[in-house]
């Protein structure tokens, strides 16, 4: 009995540490952005790049660059690369495209920045996108194939211009991801303090001690819990119109991001607005400004219901997930993961990457576990191979693949991810020892 | 008879495509024997387009990488009616 309260004590310190301030200000924008690229980027900006005429030195680049940018969902990610390996630009791009995707969405990278570290998560960007073109080429040069005779160039002759209006809401966008998360003197600091003047009730005070937690906690959480029910009614059928509830839990999801710049400690109640408090309120205000007067009204109605769709979709098994890397931390004796993992040897890593086979995590999960495998001791460069493996070779994706594929092409690109992965984390572990 | 396919690997998106397009079937209130396929499999919905959800009628591309509402889509079953008639 104690130790199924210890159990779930530690998944509840887990989600309170994984749904902390600074989580949320990386992951609500990310949610948001990752809709926009899915419900208003054109597709075309990156597919006319990719077709049977492409020259080599366009194709693999922005086969990379369509991976980060169109495959945030996966179930874009198959038919886009049948299309282009098929019928458009061959194998090698298609397989870097298939490689970059799940590895490198806005979510991945910054949900890892935010959770294990800014060092991982840009390694694991440059590192995903290289490794996706030189396992590209390596494929494309081990299974030569003649032009394919299902080559359709019309396919990818589509142009499409996106209106300065929406190249500026993007970049508003990733302003608010850059001033929730970057870590620099002018967002930290202090601009003024101010002290709450309420007292809380001693069992209020005494109940949030007890669960870890600080006014400021408290009332994200309570937040997000007021945002489910009310996202869900305003949500579902957005694209068919608004209501009243779709404004209201967007004016919700503001206050949150809101409420979770300014910095506070735990049983004071005494509230630091910082720099970042300022940047969000002033780019909040700007992106109200824009969405109100430039964005018509269906392309609204589509941005919001590709973020509730993602949110859908990953949000509650991340929760889930979450909660059992916080049990997961506590059950597993560091000495085992110290022992296998401790070090930055090629043996190491590669137990890191076979992990990442074995094991499959619903998108996103993959972060939590990494941080419980850094918070046990692992060594960040194992981490990385592990982080670099897991989204790319799970025995399920393993099996899609080998479906379109075939079974020789997919034995070969599987074993060269593995290999690449764990030199990546070697490398990576080499590097973080010699700076 | 129209043949209509819903081009998408199963996601939400291409349900609610696959909804939207039975919906429209029902609101012209046409007769019965009407097709509708949906396609999942990634080479052959790569035959017609790179985007999905992607709705074809009469092997004839009408919306791809969006989800068409059904009055949209019934414009488009009416146009393929009078084109086989």
């Amino acid at each position: 009995m104690d130790l199924i309260l210890e159990l779930l004590n530690a998944g509840w310190k887990g989600l309170l540490d994984y749904l902390a301030a600074h989580v949320l200000l990386c992951l609500v924008p990310a949610f948001f952005i990752a809709g926009y690229l899915s419900g208003l980027m054109p597709k075309e900006t990156v597919t006319r790049y990719l077709g049977p005429k492409t020259p080599k030195y366009i194709s693999y680049p922005a086969a990379a660059i369509g991976g980060f940018l169109l495959a945030v969902c996966s179930c874009t990610i198959l038919p886009l690369f049948a299309g282009i390996w098929k019928r458009g630009a061959g194998l090698g791009p298609a397989i870097t495209f298939l490689f970059v995707g799940p590895a490198v969405n806005i979510l991945a990278i910054s949900y890892t920045g935010a959770a294990v570290g800014m060092d991982i998560a840009i390694a694991r960007l440059v590192l995903a996108i290289a490794f996706g073109i030189v396992i590209g080429l390596i494929m494309a040069a081990l299974f030569q194939e003649q032009q394919s005779t299902m080559a359709n160039a019309a396919l990818f002759e589509q142009k499409a211009t996106l209106r300065p209006e929406l190249w500026a809401l993007f970049g508003l966008l990733i302003a608010v991801l850059i001033a929730g998360t970057l870590q620099i003197g002018l967002l930290k600091n202090t601009v003024f303090s101010v002290t709450v003047p309420v007292t809380l009730p001693g069992s209020v005070q005494q109940t949030l001690d007890a669960l870890n937690l600080t006014l400021q906690g408290a009332l994200l959480i309570a937040l997000l819990v007021l945002i489910a029910p009310v996202a869900w009614r305003g949500m579902s059928n957005v694209l068919i119109g608004f209501n009243r509830w779709t404004w209201i839990a967007l004016v919700l999801v503001a206050i949150t991001l809101l409420l979770a710049a300014p910095t506070t400690s735990s049983g004071s109640l005494v509230v630091h607005f910082t720099g970042r408090f300022f940047a969000e309120a002033i780019l909040l205000g700007a992106l109200v400004y824009v969405v109100a007067t430039k964005l018509e009204r269906q392309e609204l109605a589509h941005w919001l219901w590709e973020t509730w769709r993602f949110v859908r979709q990953i949000f509650p098994l991340l929760i889930v997930g979450v909660f059992f890397a916080g049990m997961f931390r506590e059950i597993t004796p560091e000495e085992w993961v110290k022992q296998l993992a401790g070090r930055n040897t090629i043996w190491a890593n590669l137990i890191g990457v076979t992990f990442g086979i074995f094991m499959y995590f619903p998108t996103l999960v993959e972060v939590p576990v990494a941080r419980a495998f850094l918070d046990l001791g692992m060594h960040r460069g194992p981490l990385l191979a592990y982080l670099l493996a897991d989204p790319e070779l799970s025995l399920q994706s393993i099996l899609v693949t080998g479906r379109i594929l075939g079974r020789k092409k997919t034995i070969t690109y599987v074993s060269l991810v593995a290999l690449f992965s764990t030199t990546a984390g070697y490398l990576f572990g080499l590097a973080l020892a010699t700076f | 008879m129209l043949t209509i396919k819903v081009l998408g690997s199963g996601c939400p998106n291409c349900q609610k495509v696959e909804a939207n397009a039975r919906q429209a079937l029902a609101m012209l209130q046409l007769p019965n024997g009407h097709q509708i396929i949906h396609v999942k499999d990634p080479l052959a919905i790569s035959e017609y387009v790179l985007k999905t959800p992607g709705l074809v009628i009469n092997e004839k591309v009408v919306s791809q990488g969006r989800i068409p509402d059904p009055s949209e889509i019934m414009t488009w079953l009416a146009e393929a009616l009078s084109a086989q008639n």
